[in-house]
């Protein structure tokens, strides 16, 4: 997947609002793949709308979305999964771990489908991350900011064209961020993937190609 | 994993709930199909070439008849009455023969029986023998026959015992060739008798149909037999109707196996109760499990929909549930098969005791019935899943 494209696209819930002044929303817009975004946002300007959409989750727009030149509408469910093995990963703001398994079951439930890191490498940012002594913890006994890097970790368990990172650093001091940002431009210039990060305010700071106001 | 992760929230007593139901649905239908096969092999054990029921019906012989010299068979228009008589399924005419038969076999050397005899035959749907036993070559001399059992029992019990000669079991007897002369028409020929079984309910010599025509047309041509004997199947032997019309036109059947064929009418239709109650016991079980399988659902819904969101296709993700309930299914099929051996194992002594003779039937249809519902449930158990996990993908829940 090269490219992903948005035209006219409009979440339904903002159909009668009139004072729509988006770089996003009812405009045309092309991410593409090596690039680097940073979507700032205020709050309910539908970021995590944008996200869902994108990853197939929800389909409460209208306009189009298109992965290439395939509307995302017309995929079946293998499409979308293999989709959301290979080419698309995505960091929810709200993480969804399961709360029941340990930091490291988390990411193996994950790694295991893909297959794509190994467990060196796991360690290793878990490592760099500050949470090396949580590998076995639960997830449900750790603080937000623990379990934004635990799902960080995740994000990265599988090749992608393109990755969302929503809101990545909200409970995060600024050393740890920095890492965050590290890890995830390291791997996405390793793959040439897309990176598209949102924000409602504090971000990473990185060289960022195109700044969207959403 | 997914495993410990999916099997948060299962309720132990609805899953027990449920394999306890279904074992018990389960062990009576199985247990129905058992002992109707069973108890239908004690019947036919004493018969095997022809079905409970079956009636065979003639004119009564009474004194007038024979000083009148009125005859015993039926004409046409009765022949037509009975066949359209409602609670007839389908009527058969016996035949006899037209020519004379001379019947021999040889015991041992010095020992030497001969009878003269007659044949009669039946059309052959209504003989229950493997068709290849029960067949007459034309032009090849060995000839299938079924005796009455009584023959048996008036040579053991009376004639051998008398003359202490010895005494001839069911199975020596089917090996032994017997010699048959035939003759009529100026001709003489010889055949070899092969017997195929006994019938208690036959007091006839049984030949198939086939050979009886070609026998009448070769030896004695011309000659028509009249129609003496009917035998009709009925589809219900307890009709009422059938009882009136048999005293009605003075007609008389073989009374005492009607009764028998009462009683396996009766046992047929209790075991189809039993196993209705079986069944209904099975569907509310898969209704138990079918609620308790959506109620876990619905309590990990969360779970699925993020294991649907970090890639997995809802395929994997359903397969755990499907897994568990396909296992339940095949525990409680073992079980139920289990205890249909132990309870059979109990009444068959019975059987035995009862029926000395009895041969009890294999169980493999009783396993092939527990397959069908085990695939069955198990079927419609993944597709629930399937669809179930399928709507949390839609979002529809």
């Amino acid at each position: 997947m090269e490219t992903i494209t948005l035209t006219d696209t409009l979440p339904e819930v903002f159909a009668q609002r009139t004072d729509i002044n988006s770089d996003v929303w009812k405009k045309h817009v092309t991410f593409e793949k090596g690039k680097l975004y940073l979507v700032e946002a205020n709050s309910g300007t539908g970021k995590s709308s944008l996200c869902s959409y994108i990853f197939g989750y929800r389909h409460d727009y209208t306009g189009t979305i298109k992965f290439d030149d395939q509307d995302i509408r017309q995929f079946s469910v293998s499409q979308w999964v293999s989709l959301r093995q290979r080419s698309l990963a995505l960091l929810w703001q709200e993480l969804r771990l399961f709360p029941e398994l340990t930091a490291m079951e988390n990411v193996e439930i994950k790694n295991k489908i893909t297959g794509f890191q190994t467990r060196l490498q796991i360690l290793q940012w878990f490592e760099m991350l500050g949470i090396a002594d949580k590998v076995d913890a639960r997830i449900g006994r750790m603080s937000f900011g623990q379990q934004q890097r635990v799902a960080m970790i995740r994000t990265m368990c599988q090749p992608f064209d393109f990755v969302f990172v929503d809101e990545p650093i909200s409970h995060l001091d600024d050393n740890n961020s920095r890492i965050m940002g590290e890890i995830l431009t390291t791997e996405a210039k390793r793959q040439g993937a897309g990176v598209i990060l949102t924000s409602i305010g504090k971000h990473i700071e990185l060289n960022y190609d195109k700044t969207l106001k959403l | 994993m997914i495993w410990k992760l999916l099997r948060q929230h299962i309720s132990i007593p609805q899953f027990a709930g449920f394999f306890l139901a279904n074992l018990v649905g389960m062990t009576i239908i199985l247990l129905g199909v058992q002992f109707y096969t069973d108890t239908q092999a004690v019947y036919q054990g004493e018969d095997s070439f022809m079905k409970a029921d079956y009636i065979i019906l003639n004119k009564k012989i009474s004194t007038v008849n024979t000083i009148t010299g009125k005859s015993t068979a039926f004409s046409q228009s009765e022949l037509k009455e009975v066949e359209q008589q409602e609670f007839v399924e389908r009527m058969g005419v016996f035949t006899s023969s037209a020519f004379d038969v001379n019947a021999s076999f040889q015991l041992d050397e010095s020992t030497n029986m001969s009878t003269d005899m007659f044949f009669e035959s039946v059309p052959d749907e209504f003989v229950d023998v493997k068709s290849s036993d029960w067949a007459y070559v034309e032009q090849s001399h060995e000839l299938p026959i079924i005796l009455p059992r009584n023959y048996l029992d008036l040579y053991n019990f009376g004639y051998a015992q008398n003359r202490n000669m010895p005494k001839l079991s069911e199975g020596i007897l089917g090996a032994i060739k017997l010699k048959i002369r035939i003759s009529g028409n100026g001709k003489n020929d010889d055949y070899e008798g092969r017997i195929v079984g006994f019938s208690s309910r036959l007091n006839t010599i049984l030949v198939p149909q086939s050979f009886m025509e070609w026998a009448n047309q070769h030896y004695a041509p011309g000659k028509g037999t009249a129609a003496t004997r009917l035998i009709i199947e009925v589809n219900n032997p307890t009709d009422q109707r059938l009882t009136s019309f048999i005293q009605d036109n003075h007609y008389e059947t073989d009374q005492d196996k009607l009764d028998a064929s009462k009683t396996t009418f009766m046992l047929r239709i209790i075991v189809a109760i039993v196993m209705t109650i079986g069944i209904i016991i099975c569907i509310l079980a898969l209704y138990i499990l079918m609620l308790s399988v959506y109620l876990l659902v619905e309590k990990n819904n969360t779970k699925l929909e993020n294991l649907l969101l970090i890639g997995y296709s809802p395929r994997r993700v359903s397969r755990p549930y499907q897994l568990l309930t396909v296992g339940l299914n095949i525990v409680v099929f073992i079980i139920a098969i289990a205890i249909v051996l132990i309870v059979r194992s109990q009444y068959i002594e019975l059987f035995h005791s009862f029926f000395p003779q009895f041969e009890s039937p294999a169980i493999s249809l009783t396993i092939v019935i527990g397959l069908v519902i085990l695939i069955a449930v198990s079927i419609i158990n993944i597709i629930a899943v399937y669809t179930k996990v399928k709507s949390i993908w839609n979002r529809k829940s």
